[in-house]
């Protein structure tokens, strides 16, 4: 009889604790996931062009860019913009005119990053980005400079 | 002739009376031919019968062979031995059966319920590229967690006329 109890009982914290176990993976895939937007612009001069004010980037991402095959020494931020995923959900966000992204969260740390841009879809990625770390886009731009669009996920 | 009579014929021709009365027997079937011809039948059957009286010997000695009876006398005798109790390792195997097979039911339930795309935690996760260019290239560095993909759009000979932001802003 005690050999009974001892099986019931412990099938059914076993079974509670299996239907629990999913439920908080459940919860950590609903909570919303923040990012940063950034376009830059790269050259090798040490200016932004004549007329725009753009800073140069924040030294964080620019010592990430330093590790990547690309040869710009110089990267100015065009523009910036803060934005949030949900849980199945896609934001778009117009990082300039012609330049948008959708962002799509479809699992714990998984997305589905579009480019936009002039109203093509140039580009559909889907990938892990863990906080902290960047999906960078870019692209040859007139003149030998270069273009980048840097995702980062800040939460 | 009685019983005793017949029975007191058959010591006498057995050897089994005393002297003395043996010789009065021995007197008696002298002169009395129903006592002489009883004997004379018990003497015939005697021998008829000494001759398939076979000697049987057992291949064992006689103390061996009755211990033997009475150790198999005991053995059926005894009462049947009880079942030992379950030990604490058959009451984790009665627990873990059952235990193992709800478990794996739930996970292959959650496996198979498992959302296509989900990572499920730190796991590399498969990635997946649909580019419009085929001339664009992916590059992962891994240690400082960054992907780079880069495209060939817009083509330079698209933007070549335009202006140096044209391309994006």
């Amino acid at each position: 009889m005690r050999a009974k109890l001892i099986s019931a009982t412990g099938l059914l914290g076993l079974s509670i604790a299996l239907v629990l176990a999913p439920g908080g993976e459940l919860r950590a895939q609903a909570a919303d996931m923040k990012f940063q937007a950034f376009l830059l612009w790269g050259t090798d001069n040490a200016t932004p062009p004549a007329g725009k004010t753009y800073q140069p980037v924040a030294a964080e991402i620019r010592n990430k860019l330093k590790e990547l095959p690309i040869k710009w020494t110089n990267w100015f931020e065009v523009n910036r913009k803060n934005f949030t995923v949900s849980q199945r959900e896609v934001s778009e966000v117009a990082i300039s005119e012609k330049c948008h992204v959708k962002v799509k969260k479809i699992g714990d740390s998984d997305l589905e990053v579009s480019l936009i841009g002039k109203g093509k879809e140039v580009m559909k990625r889907r990938q892990s980005l863990p906080q902290g770390e960047l999906l960078v886009l870019g692209g040859n731009a007139p003149n030998s400079t270069a273009w980048l669009v840097v995702l980062k996920r800040t939460d | 002739m009685d019983y005793n009579a017949q029975l007191k014929l058959q010591a006498w021709l057995d050897g089994e009376l005393p002297e003395r009365e043996a010789d009065e027997v021995a007197q008696w079937v002298a002169r009395d031919r129903e006592a002489a011809a009883l004997v004379e039948e018990l003497r015939i059957t005697r021998g008829a019968l000494a001759g398939f009286n076979a000697e049987v010997r057992l291949p064992e000695s006689r103390e061996f062979f009755w211990s033997k009876v009475e150790r198999e006398i005991q053995r059926l005798g005894a009462p049947a031995p009880r079942p030992a109790r379950a030990t604490y390792l058959a009451q984790l195997r009665r627990f873990l059966v059952p235990a193992s097979a709800v478990a794996a039911v739930v996970i292959a339930g959650l496996m198979l319920n498992r959302q296509p795309g989900s990572s499920g935690g730190s796991v590399a996760t498969e990635m997946e590229t649909a580019l419009a260019d085929s001339a664009a290239f992916i590059y992962r560095d891994f240690s400082a967690g960054t992907t780079l993909v880069w495209l060939s759009y817009p083509a330079d000979n698209e933007t070549a006329e335009t202006d140096d932001m044209d391309t994006f802003e």
